[in-house]
Formats: structure tokens, C-alpha cells, sequence
């Protein structure tokens, strides 16, 4: 039997790589979809994989976090980082479904729109950050620093709202995606 | 496409037995049975013998109600993946109700920083002896066995769970308090945790003592003494500097009265960073709050520059219509 942590550490090379992988090929994508540095015959190479690249990432992401429950030590989030990691993993994993929900409602033709090229290059990039940056805290929860700490970023500092809004968000956010499944109308 | 889902729910399930069927991270500090503490570690069909060995020391006489002081001490110790060495006090090794509770103990702390009868301990790779102790109230008058056992995972990968215990228990007679008899009160309970950085005072209850002089150290450190000052008619107190850095701190009191003079265990202090803790259901929901709106904001962000887009798109070949 391989241990919890070396399934953790296999399934998270797989999630960050399969993310910056993502990165890269979404930058590419919006260069190319700007006919930038002559990358237009690129386009449609860079949005497969980038699409492709970040559906694989989510598909990682539950392996990741199971393992990373496993082997973690104690019980629950009893660190700040950890309450941060599971905020940042939450919203990367909402902005890449939205950008591969937006991709596959509106196919290819997503790059074609002026606006719509520059949202979704620049939603799977952020995606790609925000995830990056929870790998940044699993790095300095387990080794105490990771390479982003030259970015002082606030990681003890916990932003919590109160229940009640975070569940009127997600009513909000639920009744808006639903009105949201009809196909834009000409 | 009902028998796919449901092959698909029983594949979660399997795969959620074969995480969930072991705790190679530890269980954590507890008060457990041997049976309990360990699953499969206390389960003699599926468990292997570990080579380590365990001595549980204990003094031979205690005082019906008042403070004793027992540790275990586990040599040969194996290294282990993760490190991890459970450590159990028991009253027997049944494998049920064992704990020393069960015999009427009660436990004060231990040097982990616990109040249980179970701890954890981190090895270092290398390490081949440890040894944990227990403050224990003593229980009724009586003759009292206390075992130890001890249960761990191995590094050849196999995952094995190896359990071990004491082959023979520390025998402790309980016998009645002589009169006047210096003491600590029957009430008195030690502090277990203190925060790093802050001074700690410790307020004592005495019976039958008229001088009380407090040593303290850091574990493997130098005893040092504290000053006491006397509150009032049998209660105490003294101040053990603030720490710089989580530690387990001992002590231990000097009592003087009528009586003979007696000395009381080593109590530990686990001098720890100031807990951090959060509302975890505020967490969770929220984490879901971030979830949908990220995906709902991106989706609608989309949706409405398709519309403008077509729109724009519309205008356009009516202008261009127009024109013709």
C-alpha cells in the first residue's frame, strides 16, 4: 500500500501541472486570439489544450484534496492556512468550471467576440493562479516556506463572512446560473 | 443507464472503504480502549508484534485521592513512515473498558500536553526510545495493575499495524492518607497547557503544610527554583516564567508540615501557541459561497458579452442593410 502522503504529493503534481500547463496554453490562446506575435494559426491548438489541460486539473483536484485530508495531521482546519487553502481551492474550482462551462456552451466560438476572448483567456489564467496559490500555502503549511512567500501574502489572515451571507450568495448565485442555461437569444 | 450509475455509486463507495479503513495519519489524542484506539492495530487477527519493548514504572504505594506520578517508557523503537508512535496507559489488556478510568484513575495530564490516556508521539527517524508520563489521581484503597501498550505502522510500505504492550504491569497499592500528612489538596488540579510569551501563575491548595518550596525545568533541563508566596491558610501561589517557544514544562512542590515532608510528582506543562480555532460550518458554507459565485460571475460575465456581442453583431447588419 503507497501512504496517503505520497498519493497526496502524486495527485497534486498532476492537479498543478495539469493547471500550469492550463496557464500557459491560456496566455497562448489570448495572444493568439488578438493575432499577437503571429500566434493566430495557433489558436484553436492553445484552446484545446488549455480547455482540455483544466478539465483534467478539476478531475485531479478531489484525488488531491482526499489525500490531502488523509494525510494531514489532527482532525479538521485548525490552521489559518488551511481555511485559506480551502477558500482559494473553492474559487479556482468555480472560475475554471465557469470558464469550461462558458467554453463548452459557446464552443470556439468564445475566441471569436472581442470581449469574450479577453474574459476567458484571462478567467483560466486567474483560475490557474488562485490554484498555484493554494499550492503556494500546502508549501508553507508542510515546509514552512513555499516560493511565493516573497509575495507577503496575508495567509494567517482569515476573511470570513458571516453564514447567513455566504448563504445568500449561494442562492443567488444558484438562481442566476439557473436563468443562466438558456442560450443567449438573438 | 441505471446499472451504470449504480456500478458508478458502488465503485465511490469502494474506493471511500479502502481511504477511510485505516488512520496512517493517527486517530490523535484520546481516551481509548486498546481495542478502539488502534482498529485494525488492536485486532489480534490482523495485527503483527512490534519488536519494541514496553516498561510501564509506577510508584508502589500511592494515596487514596491523591496525585502519582506513572510513565512508559518504550525502547527499540522502529522508524516508522510517518513517525508516528501511539502510546496507551490501561488498567488491563482485555482490549475493552481498559482504560485506567475504568479502575477508577483519573488522569491529570500526561507530558504530551493531554489529559488522556492515549497520545501520540512524533519519532525521529533514528529515535529508539521515548517515554511519555502520566499524572494520575489515585483511586479508591486497593491493589491496582496498570499496563501500557503501544501501536505503530512500519517503512517497508506494507502498512502493516504493529501493536506491542508491557509484559508485565506496575502493581500500585492505594493505601489511606496518614493524618496530617502534607499534601496537596484532593481538589487541587494542575494546569496542563500555558500560552508561549505569557508569565504563568499557578495557585496551589495545601492540607496540613506549613512550607511549600516549588522547583521547575524544561524536560532534560535543570531544576530551578520558583518563589512561592502563601495567599492565605493553605493556599499558594507561584509564577513560572513566560517561554519563547512551545515546550513541556515540569514541576513539582516541596511540602513541609507536622507530618513527614513530601515531595509531589513532576507535573507537565505543555507551553504551546496560543490556539487558533474557527467556525468550521462558517468555513464550509462559505467555501461553497465562493464556489458558486466564482462559476455564476464567470458564467454571467460570458452570457451578457455573447448577448452585447450579438447585439452589436445585429446592428451592425442592419446598418450595413441599411446602407444597401
Amino acid at each position: 500500500m503507497v501512504s496517503a502522503g505520497t498519493l497526496h504529493v502524486v495527485s497534486t503534481e498532476m492537479t498543478v501541472g495539469a493547471f500550469a500547463m492550463a496557464g500557459a496554453a491560456f496566455l497562448l490562446a489570448g495572444l493568439a486570439s488578438h493575432d499577437l506575435l503571429g500566434m493566430r494559426r495557433h489558436l484553436t491548438l492553445a484552446d484545446n489544450v488549455a480547455h482540455f489541460a483544466l478539465a483534467f486539473g478539476l478531475l485531479s483536484m478531489p484525488m488531491a484534496i482526499m489525500t490531502g485530508i488523509q494525510a494531514s495531521p489532527g482532525e479538521g482546519v485548525d490552521h489559518p492556512l488551511l481555511i485559506n487553502k480551502m477558500l482559494l481551492a473553492s474559487t479556482a474550482f468555480g472560475l475554471a468550471f465557469g470558464v469550461l462551462l462558458t467554453r463548452w456552451r459557446q464552443g470556439s466560438e468564445v475566441w471569436l467576440h472581442e470581449w469574450g476572448r479577453r474574459w476567458q483567456a484571462l478567467g483560466g489564467m486567474v483560475a490557474v493562479g488562485l490554484i498555484l496559490t493554494t499550492a503556494s500555502i500546502g508549501g508553507t503549511f508542510t515546509r514552512g516556506e513555499s516560493l511565493l512567500d516573497m509575495l507577503h501574502l496575508p495567509y494567517e489572515h482569515v476573511p470570513l463572512m458571516p453564514i447567513w451571507l455566504s448563504g445568500f450568495i449561494i442562492v443567488v448565485a444558484t438562481v442566476n446560473l439557473v436563468l443562466l442555461r438558456r442560450p443567449a437569444q438573438v | 443507464m441505471t446499472r451504470h450509475r449504480l456500478l458508478g455509486v458502488l465503485a465511490m463507495l469502494l474506493l471511500a472503504s479502502s481511504q477511510g479503513a485505516a488512520n496512517p495519519s493517527g486517530v490523535g489524542a484520546g481516551t481509548f480502549d486498546a481495542q478502539c484506539g488502534g482498529a485494525c492495530h488492536g485486532d489480534a487477527d490482523m495485527n503483527r508484534s512490534s519488536p519494541a519493548t514496553v516498561t510501564v514504572e509506577a510508584p508502589e504505594v500511592a494515596y487514596d485521592a491523591l496525585l502519582t506520578s506513572v510513565s512508559v517508557t518504550v525502547s527499540n523503537i522502529q522508524t516508522t513512515t510517518n513517525g508516528l508512535l501511539g502510546v496507551f496507559l490501561l488498567s488491563d489488556l482485555s482490549g475493552a473498558e481498559d482504560t485506567p478510568a475504568d479502575d477508577g484513575w483519573t488522569v491529570i495530564s500526561n507530558s504530551e500536553g493531554g489529559v488522556e490516556n492515549y497520545v501520540e508521539a512524533q519519532i525521529a527517524p533514528g529515535q529508539t526510545n521515548h517515554t511519555v508520563s502520566w499524572t494520575l489521581r489515585a483511586p479508591a484503597v486497593g491493589t491496582y495493575n496498570l499496563h501500557a501498550a503501544i501501536h505503530h505502522g512500519t517503512q517497508d510500505g506494507s502498512e502493516a499495524p504493529f501493536f506491542g504492550a508491557t509484559a508485565s504491569p506496575a502493581t500500585v497499592s492505594v493505601v489511606e492518607v496518614p493524618e496530617n500528612l502534607p499534601r496537596l489538596s484532593a481538589t487541587f488540579t494542575p494546569p496542563t497547557q500555558i500560552t508561549v510569551g505569557q508569565d504563568t501563575e499557578v495557585n496551589l491548595q495545601t492540607e496540613f503544610v506549613d512550607v511549600v518550596a516549588v522547583d521547575w525545568r524544561t524536560v532534560g533541563g535543570e531544576a530551578q527554583t520558583a518563589s512561592v508566596r502563601q495567599l492565605e491558610d493553605g493556599s499558594w501561589a507561584f509564577t513560572l516564567p513566560a517561554s519563547v517557544q512551545p515546550v513541556v514544562i515540569e514541576w513539582r512542590a516541596h511540602l513541609e508540615g507536622e507530618g513527614p515532608p513530601q515531595t509531589t510528582p513532576w507535573f507537565q506543562i505543555n507551553s504551546d501557541d496560543a490556539s487558533w480555532s474557527v467556525d468550521e460550518p462558517t468555513a464550509y458554507v462559505q467555501s461553497l459561497a465562493m464556489l458558486v459565485a466564482a462559476t455564476s460571475l464567470f458564467v454571467g460575465l460570458q452570457h451578457r458579452r455573447s448577448q452585447s456581442s450579438l447585439k452589436a453583431y445585429e446592428a451592425d447588419l442592419n446598418e450595413i442593410g441599411g446602407e444597401d
